[in-house]
Parts: structure tokens; C-alpha cells; sequence
């Protein structure tokens, strides 16, 4: 059997197209947009209902970024990161311990904004190379392992070291640039999710191409089979270094414009749920195409949004809900794997599930 | 408090963790899983034990027994349910499964078990081991202030019992037999006339078994609560890991190293850190993946 026999037909003969560069323009517009709203006496009135729609768009847009960056590590290269969510805390609390002012508990610097994201960033690709560099050699259930228990070491650090990271409150006070220019709680919540959305679109084009590009051939050659990649001359560890650095960067960039959002960071916006989250989104659209992940995304997310609504009428408690809602969670990643293993957009031969 | 005491913790938590972490590599070594979701089986069994202990109420060695065959009951049903239908798949759609059943059962624990914590009543008579001197009455004088209480001896005397039982059952009977070859080559097993869906049934079983004895004796450490088994499930993954992953064996060995590093790490750690103990076992595990990253020696010897 040949080499080109045992790749999935898809890798040799898949051409870039047009989706990166309307998404590329997608994003500058929503860019400008927000801007206009932003920075011009241009303001938005909207009906109280619409709020919770556009909280949960907002969270989709920075969860978007997270499941770009998870496919490229994933879907692309096959690396199993079930701790992805640490990634996202870690630019997050980059961010908030160097800008905030005045957090009430924890360290909080003061610095500029932008200074504070460019370093959480940073920060989170660095952490991604210090745990691809221990735990990309091993098997794939093993580095899941590793990744999770990463997750969890630095879970329990956020949450015990109160005079560095402020405890189970987290740090406040973290400047809200947005807000701040906006004024009004109607035009930053619509000149943030504009711009949310347009890093999303960006991001969504950046990664598209990378991996259109012959970069993102020898990604997805790792993944279909490693051994036959590495014997072509490709150093494997390098490119699946590349993928996981890239990856958490990315969810460095989330978790630092969340942070910016929110004003504050705490352990509890910083789950394993996340993770599962991300993980049920890309598995359930298909792994492997940017579209899809962020269409699954948009479907658990949707639901998300259902069940907001439908606690207001559930006969429940909140923290009963909460419950069932996770419960739900839980067996919908069941469902996902067991039914739909390539996803619902997912290219069945190319993920090499029927094997 | 002296080292010694910290020793007499470090026993215990391995003694536990012990039990707790062989039927999680049985798992791993015959199925070719990691389940996450094995905590939770924990917490099952612990739960079953508290209720039959209160609500019956039954002694406490008959209520442990019952957890003992509730855990085993949950995990054949729910590994015939949710796993061995998948169990060609490979082990990461296994492992991601696992994770979401884990989130599933926990959540379905805490919704139907209600979030305070229960204790299993070890003061009342009905609960006193009657056979047992109470040593908790006074420091012993063997190593200056050593305190032990009968709840300690209770816990190291059932996992010395778990391995003697262990041991005959993988060394003199068909099934433990059949499992080792199972773990050794599964299709040599299989042509050798091995019925390898039963060996795994059974696999589930015992793994399920020890599972609810650890929940017990976890619960008449602490409590039981609807994370109980969560927050252990790491440093049982650190104990089959370090001992060699798939190696019963090398679990024991691997739990109490975890066990007695979680307690002499308290004795270093200021006060209030408690919660840390998650991050060290996670810790131990990453390092021990370092230097062994293939992340177990049979595994290479079997993919040579």
C-alpha cells in the first residue's frame, strides 16, 4: 500500500478557497462598526428582551476563538487537548493582574490595556509550549490527561493562592475599554459584540490560511498518520509543536477579551465545563472544518440559550437546573461520539472514523 | 503534629487510593480505557453505603457490602450502556465518553443527593466496631504522640484484605487468569478460547466492587458528598500512572507513594492550602509522564 493510498483523498487535493479572504472583509467590517459605535456620539437603544440574546453572542464570539484555535490543534493535527480551557484562564488572568486597578484581592498592576493583552497572549503561547514541549510525545489518551490535569493544577493555584490570583472572588476592577468609551450599557453591549464578532471573523480567516496552505497539508498528513509524515523528511514535533502553540495563543487572545469584557476574572468563568463546551461544539459540527466547528458551536450554544429562557418557566431551582443542564451537557458529548463521531458537517473519511 | 502522624495519613490515603486505583487499571490494562467517570462510581457507592447505613439502618461492615454490589451493579450497567458499544473506536472516543458521563453522573448525584455533605454515623453503637480496641482514646506510646484511630485501622485493614483477595483471584482462579492474558495480548487471549466479552463484564464488575468499598471508607474518613469521587479521580489516575498503567501491582505501590507525598506535603504547605493536594497529585502525574511518556512499560513491550 502506498503512501497516497493511506492518506485520506481529501489532504492531497483540498484548495483554497474563497472563505478565508469574506471573512477576512467580514471581520474589518464589524471592526469599523464597532468603531463607529464606539468612538463617534453614535448610540444604539435596544429592547430589554435582546440582552440575553447578546450576552450568549458575545460568549459565542469568544468561544469561537477558542474552537478555532482547539481545531487547529485537534482537527488539523490531532492532538488531543482536553485542557484547553487553561489556556483561555491564564490570558484571562494575564490580563486582569496586569491591568486591573484596585482589585480587592489579588494583584492587580494598572498598566495600559493593550499592554496587558499582548502579554496575555504571550503568556498563554508560552504555557502552550511548556506543556507541548513535556506532553506532546505521549500517547493520545495520556497527553488528554495531561492537558486536563494542567487545567486542574492551575484551577486549584487560582483558587488557593488568594494574594496572587484573589481567591474563589478572582481579581476585579479590570478596565472595560469599551464600556468606557460607549458610555451606555445598550451601545457597549452592541459595539462589543461587533467587535467580538469581527476578532472571531478575523481569527476565522487567519486560520483558514494557515491551513489551506501547504502548512496546513503536512497538519493534517500528521494526523491521518504520523510515522508515514516523518519518514517524508517533515520534523513532526515541530509542526504539532506549532499547532499547539498557535491553539492556546488564541485562547490566550479569548480569554484576555473576556477579561476586558467582563472587568473581572474568577475560577468559576474558568471551568472544565468550558473545555467540554468547546470540545461538544467541534465534535458536534465536525472537526477538522472551520465552519462547522463554529456551526456546532452555534448549536450548543443555542441550546445554552434555550435553557436560559427555560429556566424563567422550569418548576426548578437555579442550582437544580443547573444540574440538569449539565446532565444534558454530558450526554450530548455521549451522543455525539457514539452517533455522529465525524460531526454534522464533519468529512467522515477524512477524520478516518470509519476505519 | 509529628512526621510519624503524617506517616499514619499518608497509609490511610494510600489505603484508600489503593483500592480505588486497581480497579482503575484493571480498566485501562483489559478494556484499553482511561475512565474518567470512574470517580463518579466512587461516589455511587459511597452514596448506596450512607443511605443503607442510615436510612435501613444496617451495620456498617453489611452497608459496605452493599455499596460494594451496588458499584459493581452501576458499573456493569453503565459500561454495557455507554462503553462497550463503542469499544472499537479506539481509546480516545472512550476517554472523551467517559468525560461526559462523568459530568452527567455527577451532576444526576447532586441533583437527586442534594449538595450538603452526609456522614456515616461511626459514633452511634449501631456503627462502633465492636471487635476493635478504640486507640483514638490516647496518644499510643510507640513513636511519641502517635494517634490512630479504629476508622484508620478500618481503612489499612480492608486494603490488606483487598490485595490478599486480589492476588488469589489473578493468580489461582480461570477468570483473574483469563484476565491477565487479556491484558497481556487480547486476539492471543481470544484465540487461546478466552471469552472476552465475559472477562471484560467481569473486569467491570470487580473494578466497580472495589470502587464502592473505596467510596466507603473515603466516607468514613471525610463524608460523602456528590464530588467525592471527583476530587479523588486524579490521584488515583496518579497512582495507576506512577505504578505503571495496567499493572494492579504497581497501582498499590503507586497509591501509597501518592498517599504519603499528599501528606507530607501538607507538613510544607501552610495552612489553608489544603485544596492544593489536587494540584500535587496532578503534579506527580506530569512528572511521571515526563520520564516515562510512553506512560507505561507494558504498553511498549506489547507494541514492539
Amino acid at each position: 500500500m502506498s503512501v497516497g493510498d493511506r492518506l485520506p483523498e481529501s489532504i492531497g487535493d483540498r484548495l483554497p478557497d474563497r472563505s478565508g479572504d469574506s471573512a477576512l472583509a467580514l471581520g474589518g467590517v464589524l471592526v469599523v462598526l464597532a468603531a463607529l459605535f464606539v468612538l463617534t456620539p453614535i448610540s444604539a437603544t435596544l429592547p430589554g428582551a435582546l440582552y440575553v440574546f447578546l450576552e450568549v453572542a458575545i460568549l459565542f464570539a469568544v468561544y469561537g476563538i477558542l474552537v478555532l484555535g482547539l481545531d487547529l490543534q485537534y482537527g488539523h493535527t490531532g492532538l488531543v487537548n482536553f485542557g484547553h480551557v487553561v489556556f483561555f484562564a491564564v490570558g484571562g488572568y494575564t490580563v486582569a493582574m496586569l491591568s486591573a486597578e484596585d482589585p480587592f484581592a489579588g494583584i492587580g498592576l494598572g498598566l495600559p490595556w493593550p499592554l496587558a493583552l499582548v502579554a496575555g497572549i504571550v503568556v498563554a503561547g508560552v504555557l502552550g509550549a511548556v506543556v507541548g514541549a513535556t506532553s506532546l510525545r505521549l500517547r493520545d489518551d495520556f497527553l488528554a490527561i495531561a492537558t486536563l490535569a494542567t487545567a486542574e493544577i492551575f484551577h486549584s493555584l487560582f483558587v488557593n493562592f488568594r494574594g496572587v490570583f484573589g481567591g474563589n472572588t478572582g481579581i476585579l476592577g479590570v478596565p472595560q475599554p469599551v464600556k468606557a468609551l460607549a458610555g451606555d450599557t445598550d451601545t457597549t453591549l452592541l459595539a462589543t459584540l461587533l467587535l467580538f464578532g469581527g476578532a472571531c471573523a478575523i481569527t476565522f480567516a487567519v486560520v483558514t490560511r494557515l491551513t489551506d496552505s501547504p502548512y496546513g497539508r503536512v497538519l493534517r498528513a500528521i494526523r491521518a498518520d504520523e510515522l508515514v509524515t516523518r519518514s517524508v523528511g517533515k520534523s513532526t514535533f515541530t509542526y504539532k509543536m506549532q499547532a499547539f502553540v498557535y491553539g492556546a495563543a488564541l485562547a490566550g487572545l479569548a480569554g484576555g477579551l473576556f477579561a476586558l469584557y467582563n472587568g473581572a476574572v474568577a475560577p468559576g468563568y474558568f471551568t472544565i465545563q468550558v473545555t467540554v463546551t468547546v470540545w461538544i461544539g467541534m465534535l458536534l459540527g465536525g472537526a477538522s472544518n472551520h465552519r462547522a466547528v463554529l456551526a456546532g458551536l452555534a448549536v450548543i450554544m443555542g441550546l445554552r440559550l434555550l435553557s436560559r429562557f427555560a429556566l424563567g418557566v422550569a418548576p426548578v431551582s437555579a442550582d437544580a437546573f443547573a444540574s440538569i443542564r449539565l446532565i444534558f451537557v454530558g450526554l450530548v458529548l455521549v451522543g455525539v461520539i457514539r452517533y455522529r463521531p465525524a460531526g454534522i458537517w464533519g468529512d467522515e473519511k477524512e477524520l478516518g472514523v470509519d476505519s | 503534629m509529628g512526621l510519624a502522624q503524617n506517616v499514619v495519613f499518608g497509609l490511610v490515603t494510600g489505603s484508600y487510593i489503593a483500592i480505588a486505583a486497581i480497579g482503575f487499571t484493571l480498566i485501562y490494562g483489559i478494556v484499553n480505557m482511561i475512565n474518567f467517570a470512574y470517580g463518579e462510581y466512587l461516589t455511587i457507592g459511597a452514596f448506596v453505603g450512607v443511605l443503607s447505613a442510615g436510612m435501613l439502618p444496617l451495620p456498617l461492615p453489611v452497608a459496605a457490602l452493599v455499596a460494594m454490589a451496588g458499584g459493581g451493579v452501576a458499573s456493569l450497567v453503565l459500561a454495557r450502556a455507554f462503553f462497550t458499544p463503542i469499544n472499537d473506536t479506539g481509546p480516545v472516543p472512550m476517554l472523551l465518553t467517559s468525560i461526559g458521563l462523568g459530568l452527567a453522573l455527577r451532576n444526576l448525584i447532586r441533583l437527586t443527593g442534594g449538595r450538603s455533605a452526609r456522614y456515616f454515623d461511626t459514633e452511634t453503637a449501631t456503627y462502633r466496631f465492636d471487635g476493635l480496641p478504640d486507640l483514638a482514646v490516647g496518644p499510643v506510646d510507640l513513636l511519641g504522640d502517635l494517634f490512630v484511630t479504629s476508622e484508620q485501622l478500618v481503612v489499612v485493614g480492608s486494603a490488606v484484605a483487598v490485595f490478599v483477595v486480589l492476588h488469589a483471584m489473578l493468580t489461582r482462579t480461570d477468570v483473574g487468569i483469563a484476565m491477565r492474558a487479556m491484558g497481556d495480548d487480547e486476539s492471543l487471549a481470544r484465540v487461546r478460547g478466552i471469552d472476552t466479552q465475559f472477562i471484560r463484564d467481569s473486569v467491570w464488575v470487580v473494578a466497580g466492587v472495589l470502587a464502592g468499598l473505596a467510596g466507603v471508607l473515603i466516607g468514613i474518613q471525610t463524608n460523602v458528598s456528590s464530588s467525592t469521587g471527583f476530587s479523588h479521580i486524579l490521584q488515583i489516575l496518579a497512582a495507576a500512572i506512577l505504578g505503571g498503567a495496567g499493572s494492579p501491582y504497581g497501582a498499590i505501590a503507586g497509591a501509597y507513594v501518592i498517599g504519603l507525598v499528599l501528606a507530607l506535603s501538607t507538613a510544607f504547605l501552610p495552612a489553608g492550602m489544603t485544596g492544593i493536594s489536587t494540584a500535587v497529585a496532578f503534579f506527580i502525574l506530569v512528572v511521571v509522564l515526563l520520564v516515562k511518556p510512553s506512560g507505561i512499560a507494558g504498553q511498549e513491550v506489547r507494541e514492539a
